[in-house]
């Protein structure tokens, strides 16, 4: 392992606790410092995800496809957001007859949830860490395939063969996809030598090479070009986004799982959606751009840049790419993907194991 | 021609057209006598020898095209008239009429002979009554089921209510083809479904990802177009029905199929500037309706708004305004007259011409960006290439025309093989690829969008240098319209979506005794099965959006 120094020993819980002395009052006292500092973590990415995402969304693509979007309620349509929000609180709950009703209700719950959870490992800078435990990187992987589960008993308990269709495809293409994802990652592992959130950061805050005065860190997308390549395509299939977004294919199977969730649940399926498609932001920034490294502003805030702009890739991504069919997905994951990321893993291996160590 | 195939005997065939003596010598006593329509000679054989006669005038005499079943019922018969054409050269026509009595109105099925038989033969069941002998699927088509009579009958009362509870349709859920051996799953596709252009159920069987089989399952927007036709005058109550045909909008194309066949029929000649301002909305509609076709094609390969679907929309709506301006309406045109056109072209000219050319100035641009965002994409590429395959013999076994067939290398364009119009005197070509494919279908299309805006802009140039005195824009038509009795025709136009032909027969009123419309959205809707069976469900509704089909048009 490269000796470094730490950018952020202190996780938020630690640090609350010290700021407001709660940390005197033992087990109790820490306990509600880490419910404070995941209240704040989950709140920053509620706004972000649930709120300013679907505007946002919204304006993005209408900014790709010629158009004005929202724009008549509030500055630059931003009203829309609560108007929209007691909207789709307010409609009517729809439970079809004949679903399988604990899996129904519990799987938009699972969906958002599983997304959230993901946050908790992140470093996202200025101290914004809820907690780093060793094998980071491993446990956000796990959390984030809960989804899968999550989309499969939509899929199931929604007695909807539209639903059915979409959840087994999106059973097979977070399986086709997951392998590749976590290999390419295993390989920025062998890099780092760490499954650490924050130390992976770190290692990446060392300039790589100094051209005219501009030091170029060694942010592993700098490094491992490639894995970084391959890592974007995982992930939006991952996320379930064009061209990957088999799933719901609305044109194909109506919405695919979603299709008989309303209200609430419909939400919660969509925030859950959102949360994903950041969770799978911030991992990429976490591993692979340095995570919330950058020069003058505050690091929370490149963190937000970077993964805004991943958003906005796969909006872009969205808009201009058509999608695959079912088969040609499953084809590209196990035959293309899975060869490439297992290539990529054993060149990264030799390469660190012969020039680096 | 691009399809290589062996000729037909050219006995059959003079200078003038199709040798009917020789044809009849072909058939020799199968004919019972014969019919002078105005667009062809039509044969009267026996209801119980169709097959064997049109096998004859397919194999031997190379009537390898029929467009359109007809069925009427008279005081004392009914009739079903088979109009045969030839996809070499569709001047070359013929009708085979086929008379059963009343009592028993029975009829041999055309229908291994023309495999579009079928679903026109079930439609002419379904609204006259005729029966089909030997037919394999001997279905209502366009009404439910349970529906009571036969509503283009002359019995029929039309006021009687029909009793269609819910209870006697048959519940879709419950047919599930459900066995427990099978591990097919029944899926209804619509009528309500984002990819259905419409109001289309298709009741497809699935095994796993892939269509087993697929019945398309129309006339959820049927609107009794015919009938409706049928109690209008010729003169000026028909002409609005055509727009609510092809509202994609195909409305002027469809206008002049029906101005085509109702001058033909009544002897009523078209002001050549008339005809001009003709070809010139018809190519703005033909665009408007293409740029929708590929927005929407788009739209079921991409998913949701993207950015090709807004950019076709945007185009289109520069089409709109143009059209807009020409006949005040952006949908429902109404603009066509027998014998010319409503009004001459908006004053100032100078704007409409610039307004236009400006248009024509910005569509390679627009065109390339396409071939940019789309045809060059390797997504595109995979997802569309060897899908939703349509080889050219089977093409013509459905009847189908237009782009799809245009797109399974079958060289047939009304515009240039029966001219009508300003089309002659202008320089343009006909757009075909040897694909059969989905992604030829687009590229057909694309390339037809480029082959209008060169008409676009020969017919602007012409309307330009026109003299001021000289534009006469209609003709002197009686104010009421009674062509002969007995006087019949089928007459056809190039629509957006293929071969709309309108056939008509008259009885000395001023309303057609018998109107019949000639849907090309109809015979190409039913090439899906055969493209898509033993396919992905993605192609499916690929290939569904390739074909271009307007419900309006389909249901009638």
């Amino acid at each position: 392992m490269v000796g470094f120094l730490p950018l952020q020993d202190v996780v938020l819980p630690d640090r609350i606790a010290e700021l407001t002395g709660l940390g005197q009052f033992g087990v109790l006292g820490d306990f509600i410092a880490a419910f404070l500092a995941a209240f704040i973590i989950a709140n920053l990415m509620l706004a972000m995800s649930g709120v300013a995402g679907p505007w946002a969304k919204r304006k993005i693509t209408a900014a790709f496809t010629d158009r004005i979007a929202v724009n008549r309620i509030g500055p630059f349509g931003l009203l829309i957001i609560p108007a929209s929000s007691v909207q789709l609180l307010a409609k009517e709950l729809i439970i079809p007859e004949g679903v399988d009703r604990p899996a129904y209700d519990l799987a938009p719950l699972v969906i958002a949830s599983s997304a959230m959870l993901g946050f908790a490992v992140i470093p996202m800078g200025n101290g914004i860490h809820l907690a780093d435990p060793e094998t980071g990187l491993v446990l956000v992987f796990a959390i984030a395939s809960i989804a899968s589960l999550g989309l499969a008993t939509a899929g199931y308990a929604s007695n909807n063969k539209y639903s059915m269709l979409g959840g087994l495809r999106a059973v097979a293409q977070n399986i086709a996809y997951e392998i590749p994802l976590i290999v390419t990652a295993a390989s920025v592992v062998i890099f780092a030598g760490t499954l650490q959130m924050s130390e992976i950061v770190a290692a990446q805050a060392q300039p790589l090479v100094t051209v005219a005065g501009i030091s170029i860190p060694s942010w592993y997308a700098f490094v491992n070009p490639f894995a970084f390549v391959l890592f974007m395509a995982a992930n939006m299939a991952e996320v379930g986004r064009n061209p990957f977004d088999v799933p719901e294919a609305p044109t194909e199977i109506v919405a695919g799982y979603q299709t008989e969730y309303s209200s609430v649940y419909f939400v919660l399926i969509y925030l859950g959606e959102f949360l994903h498609i950041f969770l799978g932001a911030a991992i990429v920034t976490t591993i692979f751009l340095g995570g919330p490294a950058g020069p003058v502003l505050p690091g929370i805030v490149w963190f937000i840049i970077k993964i805004w702009a991943i958003f906005l890739f796969t909006q872009w991504a969205r808009s201009a790419l058509p999608r695959v069919r079912i088969d040609q997905l499953i084809e590209i994951g196990w035959k293309g993907m899975l060869v490439l990321s297992f290539a990529n893993l054993v060149l990264t291996a030799i390469i660190v194991g012969v020039f680096i160590a | 021609m691009s399809l290589e195939r062996p000729r037909p005997d050219q006995s059959y065939v003079t200078d003038d057209g199709v040798d009917y003596d020789a044809i009849e010598e072909l058939l020799g006593e199968h004919v019972l006598g014969r019919e002078t329509h105005i667009n062809a000679e039509g044969f009267v054989i026996r209801p119980d020898e169709v097959q064997e006669v049109l096998f004859a005038l397919r194999d031997q005499a190379g009537f390898d095209h029929l467009s359109v079943v007809t069925a009427q019922e008279y005081g004392d018969r009914y009739e079903s008239i088979y109009h045969l054409k030839k996809y070499d050269d569709p001047t070359q026509e013929l009708s085979v009429v086929v008379p059963t009595s009343k009592d028993n109105p029975v009829s041999q099925t055309a229908e291994p002979v023309y495999r579009t038989a079928d679903w026109h033969e079930r439609e002419a069941y379904d609204l006259v009554g005729i029966e089909y002998e030997g037919h394999p699927d001997p279905r209502r088509i366009l009404l439910p089921e349970t529906w009571q009579g036969h509503p283009l009958s002359l019995d029929y009362d039309q006021d009687r209510p029909q009793i269609v509870t819910l209870t006697e349709h048959a519940n879709p859920i419950a047919d599930d083809h459900y066995e427990s051996e099978s591990d097919t799953m029944f899926l209804n596709i619509g009528p309500h479904h984002p990819a259905t252009h419409g109001v289309l159920h298709l009741k497809a069987v699935l095994d796993g990802e892939q269509v087993v089989d697929v019945d398309p399952d129309i006339g959820y927007l049927h609107r009794c177009e015919e009938q409706m036709a049928q109690q209008g005058t010729y003169r000026h109550q028909i002409m609005p029905y055509p727009d609510r045909w092809d509202y994609a909008p195909g409305g002027l194309m469809n206008e002049w199929g029906y101005a085509r066949a109702a001058e033909d029929l009544a002897d009523i000649e078209v002001p050549e500037y008339a005809q001009v301002i003709r070809t010139l909305g018809a190519e703005l509609c033909r665009i408007c309706s293409h740029m929708l076709a590929l927005g929407t094609f788009c739209l079921d390969i991409y998913g949701d708004f993207t950015a090709i679907f807004m950019y076709a929309m945007r185009d289109r709506e520069k089409v709109q305004s143009l059209l807009e301006d020409l006949t005040g309406s952006r949908m429902m045109f109404n603009y066509l007259r027998l014998g010319g056109v409503a009004w001459d072209l908006p004053e100032p000219r100078e704007e409409f011409f610039e307004k236009t050319r400006d248009f024509l100035d910005d569509l390679p641009e627009a065109t390339q960006e396409y071939h940019d965002l789309i045809t060059s994409n390797e997504i595109f590429q995979i997802r569309t290439i060897d899908t939703g395959v349509l080889e050219p013999e089977v093409a013509k076994q459905y009847g189908a025309t237009g782009p799809v067939a245009r797109a399974s290398g079958i060289d047939y364009d009304l515009r240039r093989d029966d001219p009508y119009g300003y089309y002659p005197e202008l320089d343009w070509d006909v757009a075909t690829d040897d694909g059969c494919d989905n992604y030829a279908r687009l590229l057909v299309r694309m390339q037809e969008v480029e082959q209008s805006a060169k008409i676009i802009e020969q017919c602007i140039d012409v309307l330009e240098s026109w003299p001021e005195e000289d534009r006469e824009i209609q003709s002197n038509v009686p104010r009421t319209l009674r062509p002969e009795a007995d006087t019949e025709i089928y007459r056809a136009v190039e629509a957006a979506k293929g071969e709309l032909g309108i056939y008509i027969r008259a009885d000395g009123t001023d309303k057609p005794a018998r109107f019949k419309i000639r849907s090309p959205c109809f015979s190409n809707l039913h090439t899906l099965p055969e493209m898509s069976e033993g396919e992905y469900i993605a192609d499916l509704i690929a290939s569904l959006g390739s074909l271009d089909i307007i419900l309006g048009e389909v249901d009638r």
